[in-house]
Formats: C-alpha cells, sequence, structure tokens
C-alpha cells in the first residue's frame, strides 16, 4: 500500500515491512510513529505471526495491508515472507524493518535516508534504539558479537544517552529493529538465515554483508524507541526451534550458531572453547542466582549445536558462496577479549560499591534554607591529631590492643599447651588430615574429622598457609575481634560510644575470654566472635517469620561455622527453639494462626538441623558419641562446676579467679527488673545462664581422654556474657537523664552497686590479664614431649607414661604415641580405650604386669617412654619387670624397647613362627613369604582390605581386635584402607555447602519478574 | 512494673541451680591400687649360717634365680637358707635375717623392698677385711648400678656394675677402696629392682675378729638416732669401747653433735658438742661413754645431712665379735617377723609411748605398751613370732640387739616393705601435648 501522502524529494523508495507477534500493547505507538516520520513511506506492508492479542485489529484499523503466517514463523522468515509478495525490486528501493515494539521517531527515516546518500556501499543502516520507557536509556547505536557469543554494544548497563555515541558509525551490524536495508543486497544474501527464527539475525546479517564486500553503519541521527519484549519475555516466544519458549536458550543458540557459521576454519576449536567455557561460567553464575533454568539453557543452547553439526556445514557452505572478502574484514568489529574483561570488572566493582556504599539520598536543601549568618558564627572546626586519642573507639582498642600485647608475652611463636595441641607446619597436613578415612591416632581411628579443621586449613591461606602463624595471629587478635564484633552490636543500642565502647571493652575481658585465650579453648573464642553477629543478623528469634529464607540459609552458614567449632552451639539452637516453639504454641492457642505456626517451625528447625547437617559426618557422628555435643576442640580440659558458671565464669586452670567476681549475674538479675529492652535481652542472657549452670554439673569423657572432666561451658556463657554486656548498655542508656530526673530511690542504689562491681572487675580482670593470665597453659615454643630420637623410626607405637598436673596434684597417664606430639584436630577424633591396653599399662605401673610386654608385643607397641619427670620407684618397677630393654635414659625420660619383635605388620606362618614384615604408610605394599595369616596392628575397620594378585584377602578380627588376613600362597600385598565411604560423605558435604551457599545468595530475576521500569 | 516475670526467671534459676547441685557428682579423678611390694633377703654366703624369720609359715617366697612366677610356703617359722637370696611376699610384715658363722661372729638385717638409694656405714678395706658388699638384682631386667664409696681419703671413683636379671653379685669391700679403713658405701641403682646388704668381717691372719651385717640407711639427714648400742660390761671392767663413724657426703662440712642416752640419762660426750666434719670424708670418733646401763642409743644433730653408725665391741664366750648399731628411721606402724631371735628393742623418743602387739609361736598376742622419757628398752618375749606397733607414739625410733651363742647383732626397727600406693593410670591423649 502504498503511503507516500507527501511529495518525496529524495531518490529513495522505501518500504516498510512490520512484523507483529502479540504486540497490541506497543503496536498503536508504532504504527502512529510510522505515521508521523516526516519522510513518508513509500510503501508499508505487515505480516502478522498467528498473534492472538488485537495486533490483527490494530492492523486493520490501521489500515496496514498485512497478511497472516503461521505462529511458529521467524522473524526473517516473516520478512521473506513479506518481501516475496512486494512488487518487483527497483532501484534504490530500501527495506525498511519494523518491530511492533519499535517506535521510530518521527525523524528517524529521512535521518536514515540521509546518513546513506554519498554512501553507495551501505547496504544496512540501523537508528539509535532508545528505551521504550526511559527514553534516555541508550540500548544499541550498532551491534557486535563477542567471542563468547555476548551480544556486544560497546555499551554500559543502563548508559544515559547524551550524545556521547553519537554520529554515522561503522558497525558490524545494527538490530533488525528499525533496520534499512537495501532491498536488492537482502535478496542476493538470501535475507536472513531461517535457521536463526529469533535473535540474532541482525548480526548474522550484517557479519554476511560486511564480508560480500558491504557496509553497515549505525545513523545515530534517527532514533527508535525499543520494548526489546521478546528479549526481556515480556511475551511468549513462539518461534520454530524455541525449544520450550526459551528465549535465552534460543538466543545462546543462535550466537553459537553465527559464530560458527561465519568464524574462519582454524578460529573454530577457539571459538567453540570459548562458548563451551562460558556457557559453562554463565550456568554457575546462574546456578548460584538460583536461576536454574537459565543455567540449563546455557548448556542446552551449546549442547544441541554440538550434537548437530551439520546445519553448521550448510550455514559455512552457503556463507562461502556469498563471500567475497575474508571473514576477517569483521574482526575490527569484534570486540577484544581485553574490553569484555574490562566491561566485566566494572560491572563487578560497580556492583560491589553499590552494596558497599549504597547511594544516600540526602535531602536537597533549598537555597532559601541556607543561613549564611549563622555559618559564619560556628567556629572553625580544627582537626589535629591528638583528637583523635579522644575518640572512645580509638582509645577503646588501643587500651584493649596493649593488654593485648602485654597479656601475649609469651605467646609469640608457635603456641601450644592446654587445650590447644601442636599446629602441623602447612595447611596441606590440615587437609590431608581433613581428607584422610584413617588417622594415625593412638591405636588407628576412622572418626570423621570435624569440619573445623577444614575451616582451619582454609582461614590459613590468608597467612599463606602458615597454620602455626594463623593460630598465633589468633589468638593475639581475638580479644580485639570480640570487642569488634559485640561493639557492632552494641552501637545499635545506644548511640552514646561512651558506653558502646567500655561495654564492647569488657566483653573483650570477660572471664569466659580470657579463660578461652588462656587454655586454648578456640570453639568459645570463635563463639565470642561470631555470636554477636548471629545476634545482628537473628535478633527477633521469637517473630522468625519476618527473616526471609534466604537469611534464614545466610544464618544458617554462619551457625554452620559455629557448630563446627563447637556442637554445644547445636544444643544452645536446639534448647533455645523448643522453649522459644513452646512459647509460639501458646500463642497459637490464642490465634489460631496454623500459617504462622508452621512457618516459624519449620524457619527454626531449619536454624538448627542446617548447620548440623552441614557439619556431617562428624555431628553425626556425635549422636552416637554424645560426650562430643559438651567438648570442645582440642584437649579435654575440665571447666569449674556449676558454682563458677552461675558468676559467669567458666572455670578451669587458667580461668580468673573465682574471687574476682564479673558483674555477668547482677547485671542480668537487675535487667530482668528493668522496664526496658534491656529486660528481654537479660532474659535471653538468663536462660544461657541457666543451660550453663545445668551443664556446668555434667562430667564427660571424650576426645582421647578416658578421666572424666567438668564440662567446659564457654559457649553458652559467651551468650549470657553478650546478653549481659547488652542489657547494661541499653539500661545505661538513658540512665543518667532518668537517675537525674529522679528523686533517690533503689534505682540509684542499684546503679551505683552495678557500676563499682563492674569497674571493680574491669581492674581486676586487667590487671589479672597482664600479671597472671600471661603464665596461662598456651604458650609459645614449648618443647617437645615425644624426644626425636623416637620420630626417626616410621611407624612406629610408642606407649608413653607421664605425670600430668600441677607439682601437688600429679596424676599419672599414657596415651599410645605414633612417634610424635599431637596435632590440631587429632584429640577430636582420638579413639576409645584399648582394655587390653589399658591392663597391660596398669600392670606395668603398678608392677604387677608379667604379661605387659607381650600384650603390648602383640599391639604393635615397639617401645615404652616414661616422660621426666616421673616416679623413680615406677621405673624401677618397670625395669624389674622383664620383657622391657631400656634402650635410653636421658633428661627427657627413660625409653624402653619391648623384647619381642613387633611392627606394624606381624606375619604369622601356619607353623605359629611369628616375623614382623617391613610397612610404610597406611596404604602400602609388603611381602607375605608363605600362606599364613597377617595382623594388622591397628584398630580393627570394615574399610581395612588386603589385596594379593588382585583378589581381596580373607578378613577377620582376631581375638584382640585386630583385623587379620588370611593369605594363601607368598606374594605381594597391597594392604589399603578404603576411603570410599569418607569420600562420599565429603561430597556430600560439599554439595550440602553448595545448595546452602546458593541459597543464601541474593536471588536472581528472570527477566520477566523485572519491571518495566527497572528495566528502562 | 510486674514483677511476675523476672521472679519466674529467679525461681527457674534456682531450680536450675537445686538440680545441678544433685546432678553434680564428686570427680574421682585418681583412683589407686594398693600393694606391699615383695622384700628380697640376703643370700647366704659360703661358709655362713643364716635363717630368716617370718610370721607365718604359709608365706609364699621364691628363691632369687627361679624364672617361674610360681613360689612355695616357708613352712617354718624360721627358714634356714642355705644359698639363695629369697624373694618373700611378705604383705607387710617384715623378716628378719639372722646370719652367723659359728663361734666368731653373728649379725641381723631386715629383708626389704627394692631401694633407690642405700648407704651403708660401716666395714674396712684394709688387711683384716673379708667383708663383702652383695647387690641383689630380684628384677627379670638387667640392672646397672652405681656403688660410690667414701673412706677416711675421701670419695672413692664411682663404679658402675652391670648385674643380669634375677642374680646377684659379691663384691669384696677391699676392692673398693683398697687399703682404707673406714669405709662407706652408698648403693644407687640406674635401673632394675635392687637390694644390697653388707657383711663387715674381719680377721687377722687366722683369728677372726668378728662380724657383722651393716643394715642400711635410706638418706643422710640432719637428724639421727642410733637407738641400740650394746654396751657390754664384764665385772669390774669398763665397758668395751665404742666408735662412731660418720660421714658428710654432701659438699659442705658439717657440724655435729653427739647425745649419748640410756637409762643412765642424757650427756654429750666431751668433744663432741659442735664437733666439725669435713666434707666427703669418713671420720671416726672414740665413744667412751661412762655409763652403768647394758644398752644405750646415740642422737646426732649436724649442719648438713650425714650418715653415721657406730660399731661397738663384744665378746661373747671366748670370741670377741663387734656390732654396727646404725641409724633408724622414725618408728611407724609395722609388723616384724622375730621368731627365735628374743631381741631387746630400745626405744628413743621425747615421750616414748608405744603399743605394740606380740604374736606368741602359739598364736596368742598380746599387747604391750612400752613408755618412757628419752629411752627405754622392752624385752621381746621369748616365744614371739612377731610383733606389731600399733601406736608409735610421737617421734620415737628404736632399734634391736639380738644375742646368740655366735655374737650380737643389731637391726632397726623398720619396714622392710611399705603399702605402696601405686596410682591407677589413666588412658588421656593430653600425655602427648606439652
Amino acid at each position: 500500500m502504498p503511503m507516500a501522502s507527501q511529495a518525496v524529494v529524495d531518490k529513495y523508495r522505501v518500504t516498510a515491512v512490520l512484523v507483529s507477534h502479540n504486540g497490541a500493547l506497543w503496536l498503536p505507538e508504532v504504527v502512529a510513529a510510522l505515521n508521523s516520520q516526516t519522510r513518508p513511506l513509500d510503501l508499508i506492508t505487515a505480516v502478522d505471526t498467528g498473534s492472538e492479542d488485537a495486533s490483527t485489529k490494530l492492523l486493520k484499523s490501521a489500515r496496514i495491508p498485512f497478511f497472516s503466517a503461521d505462529r511458529e514463523t521467524g522473524f526473517g522468515q516473516a520478512v521473506s515472507l513479506a518481501v516475496g509478495k512486494l512488487p518487483k525490486s527497483v532501484e534504490h528501493e530500501w527495506l525498511w524493518l519494523i518491530h511492533d515494539d519499535c517506535a521510530p521517531a518521527p525523524t528517524a527515516l529521512a535521518e536514515l535516508l540521509s546518513s546513506i546518500d554519498n554512501r553507495p556501499q551501505v547496504v544496512m543502516v540501523g537508528p539509535k534504539l532508545l528505551g521504550w520507557h526511559d527514553r534516555t536509556h541508550l540500548l544499541e547505536a550498532g551491534i557486535s558479537i563477542a567471542g563468547n557469543g555476548a551480544r556486544w554494544t560497546g555499551l554500559e548497563p543502563f548508559e544515559y544517552d547524551q550524545g556521547q555515541h553519537d554520529g554515522v558509525k561503522d558497525v558490524l551490524s545494527v538490530s533488525t529493529a528499525g533496520a534499512l536495508i537495501r532491498r536488492d543486497v537482502f535478496e542476493e544474501l538470501g535475507g536472513f538465515d531461517h535457521n536463526l527464527a529469533l535473535f540474532r539475525d541482525d548480526v548474522d546479517f550484517g557479519w554476511r554483508a560486511r564480508t560480500a564486500g558491504h557496509s553497515v553503519i549505525a545513523a545515530t541521527s534517527a532514533v527508535a524507541f525499543h520494548a526489546q519484549a521478546s528479549a526481556t519475555e515480556r511475551r511468549q516466544v513462539d518461534v520454530e526451534g524455541a525449544f520450550l519458549h526459551r528465549p535465552l536458550l534460543l538466543d545462546r543458540r543462535n550466537a553459537a550458531y553465527v559464530l560458527l557459521a561465519n568464524s574462519s576454519w582454524w578460529m573454530l576449536p577457539w571459538i567453540a572453547l570459548q562458548l563451551f567455557g562460558s556457557a559453562i561460567a554463565r550456568a554457575l553464575g546462574y546456578l548460584l542466582a538460583k536461576l536454574p533454568g537459565y543455567a540449563s539453557d546455557e548448556i542446552l543452547a551449546f549442547t544441541s549445536l554440538v550434537i548437530s553439526p551439520r546445519m553448521i556445514l550448510e550455514a559455512r557452505k552457503v556463507r562461502k558462496k556469498q563471500k567475497f572478502v575474508s571473514a576477517r574484514v569483521v574482526a575490527t568489529y569484534i570486540p577484544p577479549r581485553w574490553s569484555q574483561l574490562r566491561l566485566g570488572v566494572e560491572r563487578l566493582v560497580e556492583l560491589l560499591r553499590a552494596r558497599v556504599f549504597p547511594e544516600k539520598t540526602s535531602p536537597t536543601q533549598s537555597i532559601l534554607d541556607s543561613v549564611e549568618d549563622e555559618d559564619l558564627l560556628t567556629p572553625v572546626n580544627t582537626n589535629t591529631w591528638l583528637s583523635i586519642f579522644k575518640r572512645p573507639e580509638v582509645l577503646g582498642f588501643l587500651t584493649l590492643a596493649i593488654i593485648t600485647v602485654v597479656n601475649s608475652r609469651n605467646r609469640f611463636g608457635a603456641l601450644v599447651g592446654g587445650a590447644l595441641p601442636n599446629s602441623p607446619s602447612g595447611a596441606t597436613d590440615l587437609w590431608r588430615f581433613y581428607l584422610e578415612s584413617w588417622h594415625e591416632i593412638g591405636m588407628g581411628s576412622a572418626s570423621a574429622t570435624p569440619s573445623w579443621v577444614a575451616v582451619v586449613a582454609i582461614a590459613s591461606l590468608a597467612v599463606l598457609g602458615n597454620v602455626k602463624f594463623l593460630i598465633t595471629l589468633f589468638f593475639l587478635i581475638a580479644p580485639l575481634l570480640m570487642m569488634w564484633s559485640s561493639f557492632n552490636v552494641l552501637k545499635r543500642l545506644t548511640s552514646n560510644k561512651w558506653i558502646s565502647i567500655p561495654a564492647s571493652f569488657l566483653y573483650a575481658l570477660s572471664p569466659v575470654t580470657i579463660a578461652a585465650v588462656g587454655s586454648g579453648q578456640i570453639a568459645t573464642m570463635v563463639v565470642l566472635i561470631l555470636a554477636p553477629f548471629v545476634a545482628l543478623l537473628l535478633h527477633d528469634w521469637w517473630s522468625i517469620e519476618i527473616y526471609s529464607w534466604r537469611k534464614i540459609f545466610a544464618v544458617s552458614l554462619v551457625l554452620s561455622l559455629i557448630y563446627a567449632f563447637s556442637l554445644m552451639s547445636f544444643l544452645i539452637a536446639l534448647v533455645a527453639a523448643i522453649t522459644i516453639t513452646a512459647g509460639n504454641y501458646r500463642e497459637f492457642a490464642v490465634t489460631l494462626d496454623k500459617a504462622l505456626f508452621d512457618e516459624r517451625i519449620f524457619k527454626r528447625a531449619a536454624l538448627v538441623f542446617i548447620p548440623f547437617l552441614m557439619n556431617a559426618p562428624f555431628s553425626l557422628e556425635a549422636l552416637v558419641n554424645p560426650s562430643r555435643f559438651f567438648a570442645e576442640p582440642g584437649l579435654l580440659i575440665p571447666g569449674g562446676g556449676s558454682f563458677s558458671a552461675l558468676l559467669g565464669n567458666p572455670g578451669g586452670a587458667d580461668s580468673v579467679p573465682l574471687w574476682l567476681v564479673s558483674p555477668v549475674l547482677l547485671i542480668l538479675v537487675i535487667s530482668l527488673f528493668s522496664s526496658t529492652h534491656a529486660r528481654s535481652i537479660a532474659e535471653y542472657g538468663f536462660g544461657a545462664l541457666c543451660l550453663a549452670v545445668f551443664l556446668g554439673s555434667l562430667s564427660i569423657s571424650t576426645h582421647g581422654n578416658e578421666g572424666v572432666a567438668k564440662v567446659w561451658t564457654g559457649p553458652v556463657l559467651s551468650i549470657a556474657t553478650l546478653a549481659a554486656v547488652a542489657a547494661g548498655t541499653v539500661m545505661l542508656d538513658r540512665l543518667r537523664e532518668t537517675l537525674v530526673l529522679s528523686h533517690v530511690h533503689y534505682r540509684h542504689f542499684l546503679s551505683a552497686i552495678l557500676l563499682f562491681v563492674t569497674a571493680s572487675y574491669a581492674l581486676l580482670a586487667v590487671g589479672f590479664s597482664v600479671s597472671a593470665g600471661a603464665d596461662s597453659a598456651v604458650q609459645a615454643n614449648r618443647a617437645t614431649v615425644m624426644p626425636a630420637f623416637l620420630s626417626v623410626e616410621s611407624q612406629t607405637k610408642i606407649l608413653v607414661l607421664r605425670e600430668i598436673g600441677s607439682s601437688n596434684d600429679k596424676k599419672i597417664q599414657y596415651y599410645i604415641s605414633r612417634g610424635k606430639d599431637i596435632s590440631l584436630g587429632e584429640p577430636d577424633i582420638a579413639p576409645d580405650e584399648n582394655i587390653q591396653i589399658a591392663t597391660a599399662a596398669r600392670a606395668l605401673i603398678d608392677g604387677t604386669g608379667i604379661t605387659s610386654s607381650k600384650t603390648l608385643s602383640d599391639y604393635g607397641i615397639k617401645y615404652v617412654f616414661a616422660k621426666n619427670p616421673f616416679k623413680k620407684e615406677i621405673i624401677r618397677s618397670i625395669d624389674g619387670l622383664g620383657g622391657f630393654t631400656r634402650t635410653s635414659a636421658t633428661s627427657l625420660g627413660v625409653v624402653w624397647r619391648v623384647s619381642q619383635p613387633t611392627g606394624r605388620l606381624i606375619f604369622v606362618d601356619t607353623e605359629g613362627q611369628r616375623s614382623v614384615l617391613e610397612t610404610g604408610e597406611f596404604g602400602t605394599s609388603t611381602y607375605a613369604p608363605s600362606a599364613g595369616t597377617l595382623i594388622l596392628t591397628e584398630s580393627s575397620n570394615r574399610s581395612w582390605q588386603a589385596l594379593q594378585s588382585g583378589y581381596r584377602l580373607e578378613r577377620s578380627i582376631n581375638e584382640l581386635g585386630l583385623p587379620t588376613f588370611t593369605v594363601t600362597e607368598a606374594g605381594e600385598i597391597s594392604l589399603i584402607h578404603d576411603g570410599t565411604t569418607r569420600r562420599g560423605w565429603l561430597s556430600l558435604q560439599t554439595i550440602f555447602l553448595a545448595i546452602v551457599i546458593v541459597m543464601a545468595l541474593p536471588a536472581g530475576r528472570r527477566k520477566r519478574e523485572i519491571s518495566e521500569k527497572e528495566l528502562a | 512494673m510486674k514483677l511476675t516475670r523476672p521472679l519466674r526467671f529467679i525461681a527457674l534459676l534456682l531450680v536450675v541451680i537445686g538440680v545441678s547441685s544433685i546432678l553434680t557428682v564428686t570427680v574421682t579423678t585418681k583412683s589407686y591400687s594398693e600393694s606391699y611390694p615383695v622384700v628380697v633377703c640376703p643370700p647366704t654366703l659360703e661358709g655362713l649360717g643364716s635363717q630368716i624369720s617370718f610370721s607365718s609359715k604359709k608365706t609364699p617366697f621364691q628363691r632369687l634365680q627361679t624364672r617361674t612366677t610360681e613360689t612355695e610356703q616357708v613352712k617354718l617359722l624360721r627358714l634356714p637358707v642355705k644359698k639363695d637370696s629369697l624373694v618373700v611376699t611378705s604383705e607387710g610384715v617384715t623378716p628378719v635375717v639372722w646370719q652367723s658363722r659359728s663361734d666368731s661372729w653373728a649379725g641381723a638385717a631386715l629383708c626389704s623392698s627394692s631401694a633407690a638409694s642405700q648407704w651403708f656405714v660401716g666395714g674396712t678395706a684394709d688387711v683384716t677385711t673379708r667383708g663383702k658388699l652383695i647387690i641383689v638384682n630380684s628384677g627379670l631386667s638387667d640392672a646397672v648400678v652405681d656403688v660410690e664409696s667414701y673412706t677416711e681419703n675421701g670419695k672413692q671413683p664411682l663404679r658402675t656394675i652391670n648385674i643380669t636379671s634375677k642374680n646377684y653379685l659379691v663384691i669384696p669391700i677391699d676392692s673398693l677402696a683398697p687399703g682404707d679403713k673406714t669405709v662407706t658405701v652408698h648403693v644407687t641403682p640406674r635401673s632394675g629392682r635392687i637390694n644390697a646388704f653388707m657383711i663387715d668381717e674381719q680377721g687377722k691372719g687366722l683369728k677372726a675378729l668378728g662380724g657383722d651385717l651393716v643394715n642400711p640407711a635410706a638418706q643422710p639427714n640432719k637428724n639421727l638416732v642410733i637407738p641400740a648400742i650394746p654396751n657390754q660390761m664384764s665385772r669390774n671392767t669398763p665397758a668395751a669401747p665404742h666408735t662412731l663413724r660418720v660421714l658428710a657426703p654432701g659438699e659442705l662440712d658439717a657440724s655435729i653433735t653427739v647425745e649419748v642416752l640410756s637409762a643412765d640419762g642424757i650427756f654429750v660426750p666431751v668433744g663432741l658438742d659442735s664437733r666439725l666434719l669435713k666434707a666427703g670424708i669418713v671420720s671416726e670418733i672414740k665413744l667412751d661413754p661412762k655409763i652403768s646401763s647394758p644398752v644405750m642409743a646415740v642422737r646426732i644433730s649436724a649442719s648438713e645431712p650425714v650418715v653415721a653408725a657406730v660399731k661397738s665391741t663384744v665378746v661373747v664366750g671366748r670370741s670377741r665379735d663387734f656390732v654396727w648399731s646404725t641409724s633408724a628411721p622414725q618408728l611407724i606402724p609395722l609388723t616384724m617377723a622375730i621368731a627365735g631371735l628374743d631381741p631387746v628393742i630400745s626405744f628413743v623418743g621425747q615421750t616414748i609411748n608405744v603399743s605394740i602387739d606380740v604374736t606368741l609361736t602359739n598364736g596368742k598376742s598380746e599387747r604391750q605398751t612400752v613408755t618412757g622419757t628419752d629411752f627405754a628398752t622392752w624385752a621381746v618375749p621369748t616365744n614371739a613370732r612377731s610383733f606389731t606397733v600399733i601406736k608409735p607414739g610421737e617421734a620415737t625410733f628404736a632399734g634391736a640387739l639380738v644375742s646368740s651363742i655366735n655374737g650380737y647383732g643389731f637391726f632397726p626397727i623398720a619396714a622392710g616393705s611399705l603399702l605402696t600406693k601405686i596410682e591407677v593410670p589413666d588412658s588421656n591423649i593430653r600425655v602427648l601435648n606439652p
């Protein structure tokens, strides 16, 4: 239908081709825009591809001739159909392709035609595309394609159009929305590739036009407004090949198609690799953003092309025929990798900046509000360096730093002592320990290594894998971290830093902190640091429904870190959850709001149990070994019992003395009677204190210690201490005003008592910390227990006897060493006592052990080492027992060799002749001299396997509980500990961790979920 | 302000405290195994006769060189021993061994458990000596023993001796310090279960000059009591002279004061008040107290730890003998087997009040109490098989003198083996952490 109603002054004939598909939303404006062109159209035709909305009616009412095509007809195919129905091509005839969601500005066509004047080589020209809603949002001014298939516009996200990209520019291609294409060239090149039903057909056409020797330009003086309805999922994509109507899948597939069909042969492997790599990377990104559909689109798009290479080959044949110049002519239009990288980094930095420094919208001040006279009266603010030291936070942290350094004067170096074992030299040792299925501790252990070992290994990366340095650094800065983390909570409770800073200072010098640092209780230290963050994240435990599931997962991550160190935290969370749920139930009984009640239960259960499962299998093993719930990592150090717990002091060897009464209990009791928010905080603290008192009354035996020890209540008291500090802060916040305004009454006295007790504690705690506190059990650079000469023989088991305890309360204890002192994590998985060895050791001590030597040799124990100082009578007694040969007596102690030959692998032939076989690490090869029985002197475990000639030897357990294998003939034997189960658990743990991390991350949105406003 | 809720919390805390105090069990961190170590009796050297007194015929014993763990019962209350050293499971009763050479000398010693240190003040290394140091290794492993000798010429070179398991070694005293006259020997095992015994026997040509078993002291001490010294008097003749041998083995010279205690009273002999002793030099001091009491005692106070013994000459029949009275430890509740010995026990203490149960050979027992001030003696009933000190009194020391046709003997009233409270060890990985 001829549209030209005004005189046309140029030489061109322009036929507009409008393709519509469910575009009724935008079509009226598009039609209006076409009709208002300053340079009228010569002809217009429309194709409707099975619209189900009012599109056809609108076309009819606009009197635009159109014909209908199948619903699955692609854009390029529709254009071809339309062109096929046009009158024969004439000279200077151009096709103006119009999308049903693209409205050109009135001068668009005129400007486009103007740009091709004197540019005979140009066969395709496109306008500057701006946003449909925000018409300053620059969408495109020419397009290209990156090596990884990304659509490349060279613009920043949401770039504001200020004319910065204006001008006529040579480009690889322009969007088909508003593109003007010379009809003869369009027909010559066969139109758009029908394999590209939607998306990337423009780039492909531009690329083909370029290689056919033509030119493509973007004329930014021409402007069109594009809604990008298909790309932004404003409408369903119904074209053929759009599997499951997924636009992203179609876009990625087509991008790959364009690259593979048009690139040079020699570039193909590299491009395929890039496409695959970027598809994987983007898929991972989408997975993290919880958009698995998009992730699958990425993978499917690539694989769908790879599995049908024939289509690519045919496409390349067609292009080969059309090609006039080398495909490399487009190289200048393909964005270099560094610019892609730069853009990616810029986006990431911008994202982080927006998160870290959100833009503050300050109220705009009117010029009328200006009070210049007052400004003149304001004294000049002079900042001097000295004024920094008058700030409470600087004073508080500096003071604590000085106290910490003085307190740590014996802790500069590799730390050991108290509950803290030796640290391995490198992170790799920790990783190996974490991943191993069999641990050479005592008689051997197959227990799962606790997750905190992996956490420490990861943390050590920050100090280049130096675990010793990490531990030293942690002990040095832990009080400062505690103060900082508690300050983060307290500053939200009061704006007065002269209250929040001293309160956080007290938290960092609380009895539980001093005891934890002094006795090497790293779990309590971690809880002290992280508990304030949990309180921040989850301040309303009662109304948990206000937290999103994403936040629940985020808190679960923090809690799982705490659980990793202290399973007692699980108990605390469980008790808290049960208590609060009981309260919620009472509320439910009144409101009968089941949905709310259920939501609260689910969210609370998630918080309690997800971290527990994340620490499986160590946490699950605790269910059959419940003592682990009450133990901290490392050696079992007894706590002080219920009474000291009541005073907020975990007690034990390196705690502050009980006479140094901390104000924790007093503050909590007073806060209970407060009329402020302090009361509810104190209730949590009081609950924790009750739990601590109860736990303090229990005694446990675990972590390689067969004796009983009072439970260390540090983690629970950390919560009570935090609550006390927070409640005290809230009370003090407005106390001064209240006291000044009221008559003298009980509040004045209570406040005076509270302040006096708190100040006294603070002073005495500082005094203790810098004096006796520095001589605590954890010290640097201590001599090892095991003499170096006993470490020379590998795979040697040594029964170590030692008197442990203070000078007036010593106790003889023993354990089996593998030639070296214990390391981080090893006590946590130490095996239970072996009854026979225990009997032999006891008989050795009391002088009745005539058979001790035989028992020890049966278990592969080669030496007995009595560490000095040791009772001389017992040494003489062992001398006299027989079966032991004294091999050395040095200042370190006395060593006896067990007379009977023994080792890790004992072979007993069919005649009962016993011999010791050579052995190495736990996966080892050895040679059996004949048929017989192979005894492995390690604890029995079903994963021990011996292989001979590819067959498993029959395994049984002998009367001593040791694994034995029946050897049927002489030959090489491989001994392995099958770690499949451990690997399975680790895989599950990794998967579970990944899921929780993904769930905790901010969720991405599908494009259809993004509002028009945001898109604009 | 509503007080109900805060009060509920406080009530909850009180309930928890109550429950906790019920739940709290006293954690016993130590457990013990109590036993009496076996005692070892000296071997009978060639030419000697030896009898060991037991309190029960069912006392199990083992000959030293027996390798099995099997024991046999003594079956006699006074067991003659021909050769071997015996290892006796006496369960708290201290057997006394009586050794003698016919018509020459006799002496007594205690069968005792292995010791970490033994000081023998007695013996000589000159031409008259026939003395022996016997070192017994009753353990099942070889032992290494240091033997350190002191004489009037000072400290002698250390000798380190290996003794195979279940065996004993006899070392002539003159080999320890050839030619020296006054010997004191210190035996310290480096390893092994060791007991040492000393026989001091002297003769001049064919003429026997007597002999005795020298009882050991455990450690040098600043205050020593030698509780029983025979003060034999013939009619109208003064008592035979005594010799006090004393050594300050430390690095510093010692100043000693010697008191003589007897039924006649207490006095410090002339020249024995604040007498200086050179460190490391064995000194001999003549003691010639003018007392009529047949038994006396000596109390030594020193500025530095010392070891001491008194050698007394006695005449038995026509032959001469000598007795080494050594220091005794403070009296504690104990039982000693004395069947066939008939000792006279002398007690030293500011206030002596000792209750003793005596078990007679017929199985009956009777209780006796010895009281006195400073010094008291008590003759054990002739048919006693053992006596038990029930109440030792305060700071009391005791020693026994036994006479026989062959000679005189002394033994301190001390426990041969003490109840050993061995702590039952626990398995704890903490031993592998510095």
